[in-house]
């Protein structure tokens, strides 16, 4: 598996438009972005593929939410004499897991964990990511030299390859893999950060910027936070669904949730060995990792060609 | 590219296919087994992979001076005679033995084996001095046989082996010593080339070895027990650690033989007319309690609550029959089995009374923390199976929590014992183990000595009564005598229930209709001998 490389994420710098050089006047910039966002909703909402997953995915993730509420079977109590039950049985809709358990409810349940650990590591990278990003391509010199190097040391590690390091490393649990995952996404970030802000540090109106005495806080604020975080939450969005089978496959491995708590990988995991004896329902959780991540995929691909004012 | 790769491929095995069809019948025969490991264990003559890279890269090439008898599927298997005619400890001096050697067998390279190779082969892992001593045999050796302390030549064809202390399991210890031609190592004086064209004087010669990918073996029709010559030509053992991988391969015609299919591919594999073969092996799924003092399982009743909590039918149905429960670290049936007068059951009644009695209850629940693996060999299928018994202690008041850890980091931490820091606190650990030596099912455990760093007493139990019982076992050299004592042991490991014994492992393999006469014996290793194809 390979995280989709920065150099291929379109990075358009006329995306986001930058303000008026000679007016350093935020209002006018809010409001130029105003009507920049509401094209770019009016553009996906024409676009079906991407509304359907958006749809898809907020019904996951409101399931998920509010499995509480929902009148589910217990997702923990089974019986081992109803294992292993097909689709459809009486009962239990899509079938039970190897103890017995309710497959629907295990898979909503489990949805919690496995949004959770596919988010919250790109949320984290993103933050951490592009500050390092935009600080290096602002400052330059060596401090530029100095974070997008140690940033390529990472980058000589396969991702999956880095993730089990790390969590291996600080021992198995959601903190812990959450933590591997935060690690191994934030050089792809921080890298997109970093040449966005060099191209807009070259341009012309950050030179006018400077010159009317703007300080490098509005600058980096104003200029390049405007122009740099289009692209770079672009590239995240895309890299959620890395997150998910990465971090699923931590869970596979046994690195990453604790049972009995459920988990799209870990059910995967413990299922896998009745492919032979019920394929259907040990391939949901699979399904499920499948559906979310392509769902979040097109999503993002979606929101890219939205935001694309070239198309 | 990879297209093109494929179809090459694809072409490849079809042509195969055809020339394998075109071959008449009565040509030479093949039995490709799947292994469950990651790797060709080592061919260093010391095999590493646990007692799965003794099964299939030590036994078949090699001999060793003690052999099981794995000639029934019926009886528990003993120690017989192999490269040794007869043992027999001193009378005055308990630590030296005199092992009488056989002789006239041969090397797979025509050179003889006598006193002088068999030192040569306990000086491989014992005497430093020598160039043939390997650190890397060491490791994968002495463990096995912590009392051994060296061997001495007398003729040609008789030595004495000497112990640090009188020990009647030395017999059993030396199964795990493999004899390796002296001559073949002089060539390169490297273990390490040696391993590429591995000689011994088992019934299988070394034909080839691709890392990771295959081992190759042929029959070697100058073996000394001509009972023993094997029936097929060839052997080629493949690895391949993902059990459905294994079932595929099998379904596929790319073996002729699996082990340890998952359960639940069981019905389907019989129901397409594949043998599925089974036999109760040493081998037992237990969890190992930290029994420290200020731990909660210092109390026996606690430990005796958890023994009744878990109904291990539920677990057998789990596994899909493939195990049987377990009372003991020992079969019921086994001689060193004895009479506990605690019955390990499910009684969930009794569990609540025990643990009430303890200081535990509704207000008070008992909250403990269980390192385990996700997967790895032997281990069964640890997170269903641990889940199970979490659901049901937690009906008695028991809480429990994983720690669920890569299966080669539990393995080293199952070394580190529950005293270091990475047990992370846990009140047990869960890995399987093999008993079928007193060293490996009661001494290595029960000693208050085998705690961290020697050997895997990982819960330090330190019981003044039980070092007795060991030690007296230890030191009866009458084989019935050294039964009796055994049983006393076991008894006590019951009563005392250090160990909650869930089941026992049957070792299921599947085999296809073409494989015929293989008796399962009741043991980790097999003779493959027998096998023949049709």
């Amino acid at each position: 598996m390979s995280m989709p490389s920065p150099a291929t994420s379109e990075l358009d710098l006329r995306g986001a438009a930058p303000a008026p050089v000679f007016d350093p006047a935020t209002a006018l910039v809010a409001q130029a972005t105003r009507g920049y966002w509401r094209t770019v909703l009016a553009r996906i909402l024409r676009d079906k593929v991407t509304v359907a997953c958006a749809l898809l995915l907020l019904a996951i993730v409101l399931l998920a939410v509010f499995a509480p509420l929902l009148a589910l079977a217990d997702p923990f109590k089974g019986s081992i004499l109803r294992r292993l039950l097909p689709i459809g049985s009486e009962g239990f809709l899509l079938g039970t897991d190897e103890l017995g358990r309710d497959m629907l409810t295990r898979l909503i349940y489990g949805g919690r964990l496995s949004l959770v650990m596919g988010i919250t590591p790109v949320i984290n990278a993103l933050l951490i990511g592009a500050f390092l990003g935009v600080v290096g391509g602002f400052m330059g010199g060596k401090i530029n030299t100095l974070i997008m190097r140690t940033i390529d040391v990472f980058y000589a590690f396969p991702s999956v390859l880095l993730a089990v390091a790390i969590s291996g490393a600080l021992g198995a649990g959601i903190f812990n893999a959450m933590v591997a995952l935060t690690v191994v996404f934030i050089p792809p970030v921080a890298r997109v950060a970093e040449s966005v802000t060099t191209q807009v540090m070259s341009l012309d109106f950050v030179e006018a910027a400077r010159a009317s005495g703007a300080s490098s806080f509005t600058i980096i604020r104003v200029h390049i936070l405007g122009n740099v975080l289009g692209p770079v939450f672009i590239y995240a969005t895309s890299l959620i669904s890395v997150s998910m089978i990465l971090a699923s496959g931590l869970s596979f491995l046994g690195l990453g949730t604790k049972p009995p708590e459920p988990e799209w990988g870990l059910m995967l995991n413990t299922l896998r060995t009745a492919i032979y004896l019920n394929p259907g329902v040990a391939a949901l959780p699979g399904a499920m990792i499948f559906m979310v991540s392509i769902c979040f995929n097109m999503m993002s691909d979606g929101l890219r060609a939205a935001m694309d004012v070239t198309q | 590219m990879y297209c093109s790769l494929l179809l090459k491929r694809a072409r490849l095995a079809l042509a195969s296919a055809l020339l394998l069809a075109a071959l008449p019948a009565g040509a030479q025969t093949t039995l490709r087994i799947g292994m469950t490991a990651a790797d060709i264990p080592a061919t260093t003559s010391q095999p590493d992979s646990g007692f799965e890279g003794n099964r299939f890269a030590g036994l078949t090439l090699f001999d060793a001076l003690t052999l099981w008898d794995l000639s029934s599927a019926e009886k528990p298997s003993v120690v017989i005679p192999g490269l040794a005619e007869s043992w027999a400890v001193d009378a005055k001096d308990k630590t030296k033995w005199v092992f009488k050697l056989r002789k006239g067998v041969k090397f797979h390279d025509g050179t003889a084996f006598n006193a002088d190779a068999a030192i040569f082969n306990f000086e491989k892992v014992l005497d430093k001095s020598k160039p043939h001593y390997d650190a890397r045999l060491v490791a994968q050796t002495l463990p096995r046989m912590p009392t051994l302390k060296g061997a001495t030549k007398v003729d040609d064809y008789t030595i004495i082996v000497e112990t640090s202390e009188p020990d009647a399991f030395l017999p059993f210890n030396l199964t795990n010593l493999f004899m390796a031609s002296p001559a073949a190592w002089a060539k390169t004086r490297s273990w390490t080339e040696f391993a590429k064209a591995p000689v011994g004087s088992g019934p299988w010669k070394f034909v080839r070895l691709v890392p990771r990918e295959r081992l190759e073996l042929e029959k070697f029709t100058g073996y000394w027990n001509k009972n023993r010559v094997p029936k097929t030509d060839r052997m080629v053992l493949i690895p391949m650690p993902e059990p459905n991988t294994r079932v595929a391969a099998l379904l596929s015609g790319q073996v002729d033989w699996i082990e340890a299919p998952p359960s639940d591919a069981i019905p389907q594999l019989r129901s397409k007319g594949y043998q599925i073969t089974s036999n109760p092996y040493p081998h037992t799924w237990p969890w190992q309690l930290n029994v420290a003092p200020g731990s909660p399982f210092a109390d026996k009743r606690v430990r005796q609550a958890l023994q009744l909590a878990v109904d291990r039918e539920g677990l057998r149905r789990l596994l899909g029959f493939n195990a049987i429960a377990a009372k003991g670290v020992v079969f019921e049936n086994h001689p060193w089995f004895g009479k506990p007068k605690f019955e390990v059951k499910y009684d969930p009644v009794t569990a609540r009374k025990l643990l009430a009695e303890a200081g535990y209850g509704p207000g008070k629940r008992l909250k403990m923390k269980v390192q385990i693996s996700a997967s790895g060999s032997g281990q069964m299928q640890p997170i269903a199976m641990n889940e199970y018994i979490q659901q049901q202690l937690k009906e008695i008041g028991v809480d429990v929590e994983f720690d669920v850890i890569v299966w080669e980091t539990l393995f080293n931490n199952w070394r580190l014992g529950a005293k270091d820091p990475a047990a992370r606190g846990a009140d047990a650990i869960n890995v399987s183990f093999a008993w079928q030596d007193p060293f490996f099912g009661f001494a290595r455990f029960y000693d208050s000595r085998m705690v961290a760093p020697r050997s895997v007493n990982w819960g330090w139990i330190q019981d003044a009564e039980m070092d007795k019982l060991v030690a007296k076992a230890r030191g009866s050299f009458d084989a019935k005598a050294r039964d009796i004592a055994l049983s006393k042991v076991h008894e006590r490991a019951v009563e005392e229930s250090y160990f909650l014994f869930w089941v026992h492992d049957v070792g299921p393999r599947a085999l296809s209709p073409k494989v015929k006469g293989f008796v399962q014996a009741k043991n980790w290793f097999q003779d493959f001998s027998t096998v023949s194809m049709q």
